[in-house]
């Protein structure tokens, strides 16, 4: 166990943090908003946090403090709460497809801005993250915390009043101001929650990955968060967390099975390489066959009855 | 409501239509097919904004408010091509519509706060009361675009009675019921208004229901309001013999 855990600390971490990153994809959609904006939150979270660690408390020698990264997490989801909801209240306007556009072209527009200031390092970035702990596994202290947390959230959340009114707002959104529910602030509330989501994992990701720059959280990240989310299953949270930790250790599967060799060259460079087509393809086929993922609530009512042994 | 008149493109769907209802009436309005009577309720309900006119509800200027505030101020509706949240149970439909007269917030509600966990508790106490009075409280858990037609529109009333509404509007709520449901349909609405102290706007084209359970009538052709009454009254007028009723009546 210690040995599978050493070899493969980055890819386990890096599963962890994607499933909070689904989460975050996952919240708007709950309101039925495809918002693609959380790699823009992502990338925001993660230039406060190294920027906050290597000018505001630089270390030098030592270990990093985990109070300090803690700290940085909440500035970054200080921080993505006011920009959500500075672009949210504008962008939620929009709807669908257009919707999906303006996110994606908010994270584009972050990323030429942190291109371009001196601040964030420009075209470089910023790199030697201080490390807070001396091992990647044990970045698992936070990143599991952070999944469990946030997991418990949108699970409560599927079942409170809010929760009810994102849904309603997914099923009808006429239907749903009809009654009473208002689309804009609860569409506003879920784009906010999922920018700190995606904030939070950011600061952490800083310091995870040791470096930062203008290519951590693009639009690639976004047709990753959405294939986790697709794929998954958008109609339960446990759908987008399965999809992020199964997809991100797929790339992975996929290169050890071309090491396998006895395969065509061609066919082992896609399988090493391939990861956006493959995601890609699997979006495309998924919403066809699948169209609420692979985990529904429905999926989970049948696999509870056989465990619980229920009659 | 005053000279209300509302106009898409060069299409007037309601022209100048004035009427009040009375505190406590239940006010039919008829009329054929493209008269203006859905257009009337998105007006009310805020759906649709006026091109021209007032909408005043309980002394206060209700135009041009959004939905959900015109909802909270207690005016329910149901919808002629049934919308309920297809995908959710039964009993969430009209949970959901519990919303204007709950308050727990964001994070009372994920924390599972004792006030948040007493109001959510009341909530489907409510809901479930509500499910029993349309006779659907054997099956909440059921996903509602499973259920028959029928049984969507009452789901549908009983969603609109979750708002605790003074002014349900009630469109084509026997739409696609057979005759003993229609009848069971009757009985309801008038057993929810002397219980719940309604006044009911309701639009339907069965003739015999309007005619047994409105107090008044009005009736709408091309957008204009051209009969105003008592049934019996109404009945005999020739203009909406002519423009509606035909051997009917």
């Amino acid at each position: 166990m210690p040995a599978f855990l050493s070899a493969y600390d980055f890819l386990l971490v890096s599963m962890v943090l994607a499933a909070v990153l689904a989460l975050s994809l996952y919240v708007p959609l709950m309101a039925g908003q495809l918002s693609l904006a959380s790699p823009g939150f992502y990338a925001l979270g993660g230039y406060i946090a190294a920027i906050m660690s290597t000018r505001v408390f630089p270390v030098t020698g030592g270990l990093y403090s985990v109070w300090l990264v803690l700290l940085e997490m909440v500035v970054a989801a200080l921080a993505s709460a006011i920009l959500g909801l500075i672009v949210g209240v504008p962008a939620l306007r929009l709807r669908g497809i257009f919707l999906a556009l303006a996110t994606i072209a908010f994270v584009e527009i972050l990323r030429v801005v942190a291109l371009n200031l001196t601040v964030t390092g420009g075209a470089i970035g910023i790199f030697g993250v201080p490390q807070p702990f001396g091992t990647q596994i044990q970045y698992m202290w936070v990143g599991l915390p952070l999944l469990g947390l946030c997991m418990l959230f949108v699970a409560r959340l599927e079942r409170c009043r809010a929760g009810r009114a994102l849904v309603a707002l997914r099923e009808d959104e006429l239907a749903a101001d009809a009654m009473g529910v208002n689309p804009t602030r609860y569409k506003v509330l879920a784009f906010t929650v999922s920018a700190i989501i995606a904030g939070v994992v950011g600061a952490i990701s800083a310091h995870f990955i040791n470096t930062w720059n203008s290519r951590q959280g693009t639009f690639d990240t976004g047709v990753s968060l959405m294939a986790f989310v697709l794929i998954g299953g958008s109609r339960t949270f446990v759908g987008p967390v399965v999809g992020g930790l199964v997809l991100t250790a797929l790339p992975e599967v996929l290169r050890g099975l071309a090491d396998l060799g006895g395969l065509p060259a061609w066919f082992a460079q896609f399988l090493r390489d391939g990861r956006l087509i493959i995601f890609g393809v699997l979006i495309a086929l998924g919403t066809v066959f699948f169209p609420h993922g692979l985990i529904t609530p429905a999926v989970l009512r049948r696999f509870a009855r056989r465990g619980g042994g229920k009659p | 409501m005053e000279t209300l008149t509302c106009r898409f493109g060069g299409v007037v769907a309601v022209s100048a239509v004035s009427f009040a209802v009375g505190q406590g009436e239940v006010f039919g309005l008829i009329g054929p097919n493209g008269a203006g009577k859905t257009t009337l309720f998105n007006l009310v309900t805020g759906l649709t904004t006026p091109t021209a006119g007032r909408l005043r509800y309980q002394g206060h200027d209700i135009t041009g408010l959004p939905p959900h505030r015109i909802a909270a101020l207690g005016i329910a509706r149901t919808f002629q091509n049934v919308r309920l949240f297809g995908e959710l149970s039964a009993l969430d439909n009209v949970m959901i519509a519990r919303h204007v007269r709950t308050h727990s917030g964001l994070m009372s509600g994920v924390l599972g706060l004792p006030s948040a966990r007493a109001e959510e508790h009341v909530t489907r106490q409510r809901a479930m009361d509500l499910l029993d009075l349309v006779g659907l409280a054997d099956r909440p858990d059921e996903q509602a675009r499973n259920f028959s037609y029928g049984d969507q529109r009452r789901l549908e009333i009983a969603r609109a009675l979750a708002l605790e509404p003074q002014l349900l509007l009630l469109d084509e709520p026997a739409a696609g019921m057979n005759t003993g449901e229609k009848r069971a349909l009757s009985e309801l609405i008038r057993g929810v208004r002397t219980r719940l102290e309604l006044t009911i706007l309701l639009i339907e084209h069965h003739v015999p229901l309007v005619m047994d359970l409105c107090d008044r009538i009005a009736v709408l052709n091309f957008g204009q309001l051209i009969a105003l009454g008592p049934p019996a009254a109404v009945r005999k007028n020739p203009a909406v013999i002519e423009a509606y009723l035909g051997d009917e009546a």
